[in-house]
């Protein structure tokens, strides 16, 4: 396994633990820093659950990501792009975020890596598409949470989550298809972070101040 | 009419009567007021019943509650400047007995926070910052200026009307969003599934941005408009009524009915409008009075 084929691999198993990832790793320092960065978002996007506040590396790699694929712009003073951290479920508000940076940088990373050598073989395989990438298993998310906790809170009100939960993994769904479609395409990345921003917010909903 | 069915009628109507009072003495009203300085803070989670704000006169903060019944009480407290309003339930209180109704004056340059669950969310005439949050809560937002506008609903309809000089985001799943002369540097609605209406004229270099998955999104624009306009479904149409001057260069294909993208008005004045949908339809409409 070379480099390439070690990151495209990482769209399946990013953590990095198969036997051939293995082998590659243990020769090609770069390959493991990478691997080593996507761990570190990933765990700690898992420890918030427990966590007060997340690690300021955790936010500088969130931000740097989000920066770079140019999905956040410069700030306004009065207000946070990144959900606040006051209440119990404030994971939750991170979770989404930070799942949507890690499938956008393993996606858009890989891509860049392969591209020259895709340009140069002419038979290249597919760009590797990050919703190949877990949600659940890189953020600790798990649409079933969501749901037990509404019908926990507010029973009545069940129904109308579940179905704006289908909606939304829908539209996260058809984003996604359009960023595989149209890699170069900013308007695709913004739309499938606005996706993952709605889920957030159905998390947020379901489970903080506004329900008793 | 038989005497047995006059009979019958006039029991009814007293029983009903005692129900009626019986419900009406559950309600309680209690009332706060507190003294607050410039630019003061409010927040209210409420999360079964209405919560309206309206201006004071001067710098107090006057809350009126209507308590549905013994399960539910107001916690308020009031820190540094924030005034905090929290309807608490207790043991055995639900949505019916747990609601509480609150109308509440408040300065004008106050910043305000409101959250409910299912009932009404009311703020009109403040220049102060209003975020606005509620699952199935209806909000309605009117006559705001300079001032942050934010709403976060599930599948409660959203309307905003005369905001000038607002920053508006709107984040809703399902619900309707109408934003009725509604302009500002920036004007930005998210939906999942819902629709999107804009009335009015984008006002001048602002952007506006109006972004629905499978909603329709449709913008009714006076002849007088100066906008940049782009238009894209991947799976709808998109409809323009207005003859705009088309992009000379633009990068994404805008011929076949499902995108354009052009200017309309003075360029020099002209705002950018971004309306977007996957599966909605887009229609852009001249508005034909007034």
């Amino acid at each position: 396994m070379n480099c390439l084929e070690l990151r495209e691999s990482l769209a399946e198993t990013e953590d990095g633990s198969r036997l051939e990832q293995r082998a590659h790793l243990k020769t090609c320092p770069e390959c493991s820093a990478l691997v080593a960065e996507l761990d570190l978002i990933a765990a700690s996007a898992i420890e918030l659950r427990a966590a007060d506040e997340p690690s300021p590396r955790v936010w500088n790699s969130i931000e740097i990501a989000l920066r770079q694929e140019g999905l956040i712009r410069s700030q306004r003073p009065s207000r946070s792009l990144l959900p606040s951290l006051g209440s119990r479920w404030a994971w939750a508000r991170w979770a989404l975020p930070v799942a949507a940076a890690v499938l956008v940088t393993v996606g858009v990373y890989v891509r860049q890596t392969s591209l020259p050598v895709q340009l140069a073989r002419d038979t290249a395989p597919p760009v590797a598409v990050p919703h190949e990438v877990s949600d659940a298993a890189i953020a600790g998310l798990n649409d079933d949470d969501l749901l037990q906790e509404a019908a926990q809170q507010s029973p009545a009100m069940q129904a109308q989550y579940t179905d704006n939960l289908r909606r939304v993994n829908q539209y996260i769904q058809d984003a996604k298809g359009v960023v595989a479609a149209n890699p170069n395409d900013e308007e695709a990345r913004r739309s499938l972070m606005e996706a993952y921003q709605e889920k957030a917010m159905l998390f947020e909903l379901a489970m903080d101040r506004s329900l008793p | 009419m038989s005497g047995r069915t006059i009979e019958l009628v006039v029991v009814g109507a007293m029983l009903a009567g005692t129900l009626t009072v019986g419900t009406l003495s559950a309600q309680t009203h209690k009332d706060y007021r507190f003294n607050v300085g410039p630019k003061a803070g409010v927040s209210v989670n409420n999360p079964f019943g209405s919560v309206s704000v309206k201006p004071a006169t001067g710098n107090v903060v006057i809350v009126n509650a209507v308590l549905y019944s013994d399960k539910v009480e107001v916690d308020n407290n009031l820190v540094g400047n924030r005034v905090e309003i929290q309807s608490h339930l207790l043991p055995g209180g639900d949505a019916e007995s747990g609601r509480v109704d609150y109308e509440i004056l408040v300065p004008a340059d106050a910043s305000i926070t409101l959250h409910s669950s299912t009932g009404s969310l009311h703020a009109e005439k403040l220049h102060g910052d209003v975020t606005l949050e509620g699952a199935a809560a209806t909000v309605d937002v009117r006559d705001i200026s300079n001032a942050h506008v934010h709403v976060k609903t599930l599948n409660g309809p959203v309307t905003i009307t005369n905001v000038q000089d607002g920053h508006v985001e709107v984040d809703s799943l399902s619900g309707e969003v109408t934003l009725n002369s509604v302009t500002g540097p920036l004007v930005q609605v998210i939906s999942t599934s819902g629709g999107i209406n804009y009335i009015g004229d984008f006002g001048d270099r602002g952007e506006y941005r109006l972004t629905s998955h499978s909603g329709n999104i449709e913008a009714t624009v006076p002849g007088s408009t100066s906008a940049d306009v782009s238009a894209r479904s991947v799976r709808g149409e998109v409809h323009d009524d207005i003859p705009l001057q088309p992009k000379t260069h633009t990068w994404f294909p805008t011929n076949n009915g499902s995108a354009f993208w052009g200017t309309m008005g003075q360029t020099t004045m002209s705002s950018t409008v971004v309306l977007r949908s996957f599966s909605g339809k887009i229609h852009l409409r001249k508005r034909t009075s007034k």
